[in-house]
């Protein structure tokens, strides 16, 4: 075992996935690209443990594991912030790199508030690249932990650690926003005045059968003239109505294709705003120019050495 | 090798999937377009995904339609050609357990089961797109007889390798999962696995045989 730092699962959360910035290029097969639901957040946290940004670590939400480290390890949390604790008593703190001791545990309790928080190990999740990346792909079970969340007893075996290691802070943008933008989306005119009047206006409860592949809404339906439409290509963010008129933002893992009408498309850049979202939050809408959205690149986070 | 059909430079139609993703309607000339946009391979462009005559073309963040982009999207396609894609196979057992709609389906088309079954399987077709699931192919060329709408009640679960038909499509469930077609056969053909060196048994453009045991 030696070199070899494993960690040792000790409760898994209600979703642990082994996740990295997703698996390009497959769209044209029916693959979705996946991976951090906040990729930016998942990149400055492997920044902040000296690892390049594309290796794997954890995208848990509501509920986090226990996570057992028999021979230390580096490690930095950034999202949501959970109540956190370890061995030593240490507060555990978010946007910076933690040393955990050898044989201490990091228990991820529950969010605080949002949803969903980012997990950098230092050498990265070992896990076999499939398609050229290491995220768990659910809907297929492909990807990640053996195609899965994790659960109680795996062992997870990290890389070798490479780059520099610096004492480092990271500066969340913080997205203080209530509402998330959207741009019109290729079937907005096939709604009716009524019910885009309600799409903009009102507020949408996000549903419990919610999940990587679509955040369902509930609220005034949204009726439009004709259900059937061809199968046209979608991604994450597209708001699709099925015919019951209750909109699906689609999610990171949705379908690369969908057959409901698009009535509008949450933009990349409220990505981190739409990773925070949990069942039973109110989520609303409001337009933005399409070529403001494509000025608003994802913002990399601001990483320098601590105050 | 089909020559393209139009000689003028059309603006085509198109539409915006979220501030990355342009849809552009491209009809019948959907595959032809996209092998002739895939081999131009521009810089801002991260990915195209042939779907029901549109392609979408999918922006790198931060990135919006170039000049040259839109050159392309308004080009005639005069010297284009399809190329002929890899031909495919595909052994199946109809009806029975293996195809439950096999009989309302035949029935609907005012046929006996094994004149369906010798129409579906007299045809070459064509993957137009993947999508729904990995590898799931959306296979045109289905006899018009033999269309036939979505179930109203989806199934909870069908299983893997299940051939179905939904609308004017023929396609094969590659994985366990709900599903809103109706199912007239089975293949035991893995159609995705992501550990292959191809993932995906089909290819936009490829053509396929259903052959009935």
């Amino acid at each position: 075992m030696s070199g070899v730092h494993v960690i040792a699962v000790r409760r898994a959360g209600m979703c642990d996935l082994v996740i990295d910035l997703g698996r390009p290029g497959f769209g044209h097969l029916g693959v979705p690209r996946g991976g951090a639901a906040d990729p930016c957040a998942m990149a400055a946290a492997n920044r902040l443990v000296g690892n390049d940004v594309t290796a794997a670590g954890l995208e848990i939400i509501g509920t986090g594991p226990a996570l057992h480290f028999p021979s230390g390890g580096v490690v930095a949390l950034t999202g949501s912030r959970f109540a956190a604790s370890r061995d030593n008593g240490v507060a555990v703190s978010w946007n910076e790199p933690l040393v955990l001791d050898a044989g201490e545990t990091l228990d991820l309790a529950k969010a605080l508030e949002g949803y969903r928080c980012w997990l950098a190990l230092r050498g990265g999740l070992a896990v076999p690249q499939v398609m050229g990346s290491r995220s768990t792909f659910l809907p297929a079970g492909f990807g990640g932990q053996q195609g899965r969340a994790l659960r109680a007893g795996d062992s997870l075996t990290l890389g070798a650690a490479t780059g520099e290691m610096r004492r480092l802070r990271a500066c969340p943008p913080f997205p203080r926003r209530t509402h998330l933008r959207v741009v019109s989306g290729p079937q907005t005119g096939r709604f009716d005045d009524a019910g885009l009047a309600a799409f903009f206006t009102e507020a949408y409860r996000v549903e419990q059968a919610s999940d990587r592949r679509g955040l369902r809404l509930s609220g005034t339906a949204l009726t439009h003239g004709r259900t059937d439409i061809r199968s046209q290509g979608v991604l994450p963010g597209a708001v699709q109505v099925p015919p019951d008129g209750q909109p699906i933002i689609l999610g990171w893992d949705g379908p690369v294709t969908g057959g409901y009408p698009v009535i509008a498309g949450v933009i990349t850049a409220d990505w981190p705003l739409l990773a925070q979202l949990k069942p039973g939050d109110e989520v609303r809408f409001a337009t933005v120019e399409l070529e403001v959205a494509q000025a608003l690149a994802a913002t990399d986070w601001e990483i320098g050495e601590p105050a | 090798m089909r020559s393209a059909a139009t000689q003028e430079p059309v603006f085509p139609k198109w539409h915006w999937v979220t501030e990355r993703g342009l849809q552009v309607e491209t009809g019948e000339q959907t595959l032809i377009r996209y092998e002739w946009l895939l081999a131009r391979a521009l810089p801002e462009v991260e990915a195209i995904i042939p779907a029901d005559e549109s392609l979408l073309i999918v922006l790198k963040p931060g990135t919006s339609v170039s000049a040259s982009l839109r050159a392309l999207l308004a080009a005639p396609l005069t010297d284009a050609s399809l190329n002929v894609g890899r031909l495919h196979e595909i052994t199946v057992r109809y009806g029975g357990e293996a195809g439950p709609d096999l009989e309302a389906l035949a029935e609907r088309a005012g046929l006996r089961s094994p004149e369906w079954i010798a129409q579906h399987a007299a045809v070459e077709y064509r993957v137009e797109f993947l999508g729904f699931q990995p590898g799931f192919p959306y296979l045109s060329g289905l006899p018009e007889p033999l269309w036939a709408p979505r179930r109203d009640q989806p199934r909870v679960r069908v299983p893997a390798g299940s051939l179905a038909i939904g609308g004017r499509y023929t396609g094969i469930y590659p994985g366990e999962g709900p599903g809103g077609w109706q199912i007239v056969g089975h293949t035991d053909a893995v159609l995705f696995d992501p550990a292959r060196g191809s993932p995906s048994l089909f290819s936009p453009g490829d053509r396929l045989r259903f052959v009935a045991t």
